[in-house]
């Protein structure tokens, strides 16, 4: 196995993921784990743990981290937003221009790229949790359902009960309400994934998207998600081979750059 | 300003000298009419700690400013105003100024002032016209009727303050001072009196250490007031320099120069004449062309737009302001928050993306 | 305009148009007679003349879409003073109204989506968000609106329609006419009055440009004569309402109100209420109510929930209650007294700073006070709208002034006038049964 010359650390609000690269850019080394709450004690035994990197005096190659708790990593790691870093780690994967989309737990993101892989733009999602991960979190756990089953079965249903409100609290009772009267299990899913879909699709226009379409981050393994963004958007989305990685990668290979410069 | 007096001494000293205090909220009123009666106008923007008292008679969908005064009031905490003063900022101040007409006893005089949309002879007159019936108020609630000649020389003193605050302004983001020691420097205007605030602003002209140039990415910040404060390190920790401002606390109210011999057409003249402010519901091209001015003097590369939430004065010019500075290659970037919560992590985030960018 | 213009506009709206729209009057109007046709049990069937107030708003925007063949658009606010305007020949066009058919019409979700992509923020008032997504993306259920020659915003609604009417003077390049209206905290004092007076003398000259002609004072006066008579017919169509059964509701008047809102100052506005009104004094006669039956009686404050009205409707009727009144439709009728056709200009200048959108929070409770007594009201409904801080402002001590002097109950409802994702059918139901039952107690 080719040694790790960079590594990029990505500590997200549900879980934290750390990268190895070669020093031609591809991932030789990779771990993923829950964020734990002691997030610094884990990042640092994380970074212990990757192979012939210095051990538990720390990594002796360049380290940059990125996400939620970027600033928990010491001091003399470079910090870079998940901004930068997704767009980094996609472009290097896609090789494209084009808008990316990250539906992570806390957040969801837009960020378009231009052709010499730069962050031309990019757009959050407000406060609530409507319009992220989170929301569909809420419901299928409401459902008894995984999130990976409950986008099946909205995949699975010809039908689709009109959603309009994407507020989690009023989403929960207003589920509630359409299972009393009767609509089946299927086509609530469907119109829950299509109502978060037209949130992100329309802050994917509010930040100028321009074509082709991207997903990094746990959303894209969402199928229905997917679908229904394909659909709202009227572009296809490209996937990166790791898209839960695209952080993680990216501030890898910022690190990579930073020590060839 | 090490010496600067706080808010609760500068209140305090006044009192003992036998003033009276008025808390005035945002955005546009004259200082020169309350201190020709020996009112202090002491400001309230929202911001702190005032808990949320007020939604017991304010919708959640009401802006925090408008909230937070009102919490401010209900806490007890501007129990030292002897009178409130509301300018007709928006239509959540005009819900406020009329619930404290109408439905919250606020314990003490109230005075809405009316602020023209329009800067044409008909509007300076019936400014001036409001302010003279804020005169005959104050006169009637101390027993005292400056003459013309004492209106004068407050406004005097105000533009004297004015300019000082102008000189500032000039020379933000190279002046070698953390952006919180800046606005708190700057916005001390809210609360001292005139001379008090042009002779600490001198001592802080004179005393800063000037740079050259910026020290860090040059931008521009826009909104209604610059809190909660972390904002401000914020931006100075992701490598920004605010060189230019346009908050409507501050820039927005370095007011027109007149020379007008009638007091309140001076008074009148200098508030509608100032910087274009969305709350005076200037035209887009007006606006856009003072920020693309300051911008390009400055050499801005960027502008954040920092909102608060529910603002509609602001809100509905952001598009058309940010497609205009980005056709100039100026990046901009809108944050919105809640005056009265710490930023979310999210800000920060967002707003070390939009320097990564720059670099 | 040119004679081959004024020829195809003739045909178009005077000729064709009126007589498909006249046809559509005639089988409206056959349908209903039809035993059998209406089908609600709670509700009672619409009046006879329904179907001519569907062939005013369809001839209104028929004369839009073909108004660019020689007739200038002003764009207004639904406060502004139309009569002038009237008066120079202008097509009138109300973004508002427009933006509560898109509304009732089930469009407004995806235009303010449109406004949102383009960046305005989901806080703004749904009305702006529904116009400004529609100029946008050019979608209209009316056909086609005309493009603006002048905009013409009077701030005594809100402050949100000036930044808002900015927003279209940017997009559209034209001149933008404001009428400001300084907020009436108290009473309206002279100098206010001759600040809009003088406001209102110069948008009449930039009006005149535009329009390439001159303001004659006879029209101005015929104009401001019909909206007199047209409000007050108004006001005596909603006092029907104080009968008991009322033999119209709240629900009814939000749909019937539009000519007086967009067609103020027309002959044939006149002619519409007074007909509505000998119709409604029949059902009064025969003591027909809107509602079957009628139990209990409601007032409403604020907006209309625009794309929930019918759901709402059939909620109440279902059990027994008639929404008697509403301060909202109240508005366009109770300041009939203050127009002086003799004096349109000065008149104009009172008359357009009383609307209680311009008047303090206590005067509304006071208004609606009145208002509880003079139509015998149960209970009252105060819709908070998101979107409307001018109107919702105040409404929690209202309310709870309202529920403590009359004893009678008060529901805050929360929702949003036009943007159907601020409403969860489900909590309202709730609430509005709770509310209900309180009331039936
Ligand atoms: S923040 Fe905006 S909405 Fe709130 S008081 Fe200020 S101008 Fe009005
Ligand atoms: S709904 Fe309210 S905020 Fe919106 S335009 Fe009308 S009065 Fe103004």
């Amino acid at each position: 196995m080719s040694t790790v010359v960079a590594i990029g650390a990505d500590a997200g609000s549900t879980t934290t993921k750390l990268v190895g690269i070669s020093h031609d850019g591809v991932i030789v080394w990779e771990t993923i784990e829950p964020t734990e709450p002691r997030m610094r004690e884990q990042l640092e035994r994380l970074l212990a743990t990757i192979p012939g990197s210095g051990g538990s005096a720390g990594p002796t190659v360049p380290v940059v981290a990125t996400g939620y708790g970027r600033n928990l990593v010491d001091t003399k790691h470079r910090r870079v937003t998940e901004i930068t870093c997704h767009a980094t780690g996609v472009y290097r994967s896609i090789r494209s221009s084009g808008t990316l989309i990250d539906i992570g737990g806390q957040d969801s993101k837009v960020i378009v790229i231009d052709a010499a892989g730069g962050v031309v733009n990019f757009a959050m999602n407000d406060k609530c949790a409507a319009g992220t991960g989170r929301f569909l979190e809420v419901v299928a756990a409401r459902m008894r359902e995984s999130v990976q089953d409950f986008a099946a079965l909205a995949l699975s249903s010809p039908e689709e009960v009109a959603i309009s409100n994407t507020c989690t609290v009023f989403a929960e009772s207003e589920m509630v309400s359409l299972l009393a009267q009767g609509h089946a299990i299927e086509s609530i899913s469907r119109g829950l994934h299509r109502a978060l879909a037209r949130r992100v699709a329309s802050l994917a226009r509010s930040a100028g998207a321009v074509a082709p379409l991207m997903m990094s981050g746990g959303g894209a393994h969402n199928v229905a998600l997917r679908a229904l963004l394909e659909n709202e958007l009227g572009a296809a989305i490209r996937l990166p081979a790791k898209p839960q990685l695209m952080g993680a990668y990216g501030a890898a290979l910022l690190a990579l750059r930073r020590a060839a410069a | 300003m090490d010496s600067t007096p706080t808010r609760t001494q500068v209140i305090a000293e006044h009192k003992r000298s036998g003033g009276r205090i008025a808390a005035v909220f945002p955005v546009h009123y004259s200082r020169a009419l309350f201190r020709a009666f020996n009112i202090l106008p002491v400001e309230v923007w929202g911001g702190g700690r005032t808990g949320n008292a007020g939604d017991a008679h304010l919708q959640a969908y009401t802006c925090s400013v408008v909230r937070g005064v009102l919490s401010a009031h209900l806490t007890g905490m501007l129990r030292d105003a002897e009178l409130y003063c509301v300018p007709h900022t928006c239509d959540s101040l005009q819900g406020l100024g009329s619930l404290f007409l109408d439905l919250v006893d606020p314990g003490r005089p109230v005075i809405p002032i009316y602020l023209p949309r329009d800067e044409g002879p008909a509007a300076v007159a019936f400014m001036a016209s409001e302010l003279r019936a804020i005169y005959d108020r104050l006169a009637e609630l101390t027993g005292s009727r400056p003459s013309d000649a004492d209106l004068q020389r407050a406004i005097d003193r105000e533009c004297e303050a004015d300019s000082v605050l102008a000189a500032m302004l000039e020379l933000q983001g190279r002046l070698a001072l953390p952006a919180r020691a800046f606005y708190a420097a700057a916005r001390s205007r809210e609360y001292l009196p005139a001379e008090q605030f042009a002779a600490a602003g001198r001592r802080l002209l004179e005393t800063t250490v000037r740079r050259e140039e910026p020290a860090g990415v040059p931008i521009l910040l826009s909104g209604i007031v610059p809190e909660p404060e972390e904002i401000l390190d914020q931006l100075d920790a992701a490598g920004a320099s605010i060189v230019a401002d346009d908050m409507a606390c501050c820039g927005r109210r370095n007011y027109a120069m007149s020379t007008n011999s009638d007091p309140f057409g001076r008074m009148a003249e200098q508030i509608l004449g100032g910087p274009p402010d969305s709350t005076r519901g200037v035209a887009v091209e007006r606006r856009l062309a003072h920020l693309l001015s300051l911008a390009s003097a400055r050499r801005v590369r960027a502008a954040v737009f920092y909102e608060v939430k529910f603002c509609e004065p602001e809100a509905f010019y952001l598009p058309q302001l940010r497609r205009g500075l980005e056709e100039a290659g100026i990046k901009t970037l809108a944050l919105e928050v809640d005056i009265s919560e710490r930023p979310s992590h999210q800000i920060a985030t967002r707003i070390e993306a939009l320097l990564e960018t720059l670099a | 305009m040119s004679l081959a213009n004024q020829l195809r506009y003739h045909l178009n709206v005077s000729i064709v148009g009126n007589s498909v729209l006249r046809l559509q009057r005639w089988q409206g109007e056959w349908q209903m007679s039809r035993p059998g046709s209406w089908q609600n049990a709670h509700i009672a069937p619409p009046v006879a003349v329904a179907p001519r107030l569907k062939e005013l708003i369809s001839r209104h925007y028929l004369k839009g879409q073909y108004a660019h063949l020689g007739r200038k658009v002003a764009w207004v606010t639904s406060g502004a003073p139309v009569e002038f305007l009237v008066a120079l020949g202008y097509f009138v066009l109300y973004p508002e109204n427009h933006a509560a058919v898109c509304g009732i019409r089930r469009m407004s979700e995806s235009l303010c989506t449109a406004a949102e992509d383009a960046g305005y923020s989901p806080d703004l008032c749904s009305y702006a968000r529904t116009d400004i997504g529609s100029v946008l993306t050019g979608k209209t259920p009316v056909g086609k609106v005309p493009r603006p020659d002048v905009l013409v915003c009077c701030t005594n609604i809100c402050q949100t329609v000036l930044f808002w009417y900015r927003v279209l003077a940017h997009h559209f390049n034209v001149p933008l006419i404001v009428i400001d209206t300084p907020f009436l905290y108290t009473e309206a004092t002279e100098r206010a009055v001759a600040y809009v007076k003088a406001q209102l003398e110069d948008a009449v000259i930039v009006a005149e440009r535009v329009a390439g002609r001159s303001l004659g004072f006879d029209k101005l006066k015929q104009a401001t004569r019909y909206s007199r008579q047209a409000c007050e017919l108004w006001m005596k169509i909603m006092e029907c309402g104080q009968h008991r059964p009322a033999p119209i509701t709240a629900f009814d008047e939000f749909f019937h109100m539009a000519p007086i809102v967009e067609m103020r100052g027309e002959a044939f506005t006149v002619d519409y209420y007074a007909a509505l009104l000998a119709e409604l004094e029949q059902r009064k006669a025969n003591n027909i109510g809107a509602v079957t039956v009628e139990s209990k009686r409601l007032l409403w404050d604020n907006l209309p929930v625009w794309h929930r009205v019918r759901w709402l409707s059939e909620m109440l009727a279902e059990r027994q209650v008639a929404l008697v009144a509403s301060t909202y439709t109240n508005a366009w009728g109770e300041l009939a007294h203050l127009v002086d056709p003799e004096r349109p200009m000065e008149s104009a200048a009172t008359v357009y700073l009383h609307p209680i959108l311009n008047r303090g929070t206590g005067h509304k409770l006071k208004t609606m006070r009145r208002m509880v007594d003079d139509y015998q009201a149960d209970g009252v409904i105060l819709h908070s709208d998101r979107s409307c801080k001018p109107y919702s402002i105040g409404q929690i001590g209202q309310r709870n002034r309202l529920a403590d002097e009359l004893g009678a109950p008060a529901l805050l409802l929360e929702a949003d006038h036009n943007d159907p994702r601020a409403f969860s059918n489900e909590q309202v139901a709730t609430r509005l049964s709770a509310f209900l039952e309180l009331l039936e107690k």
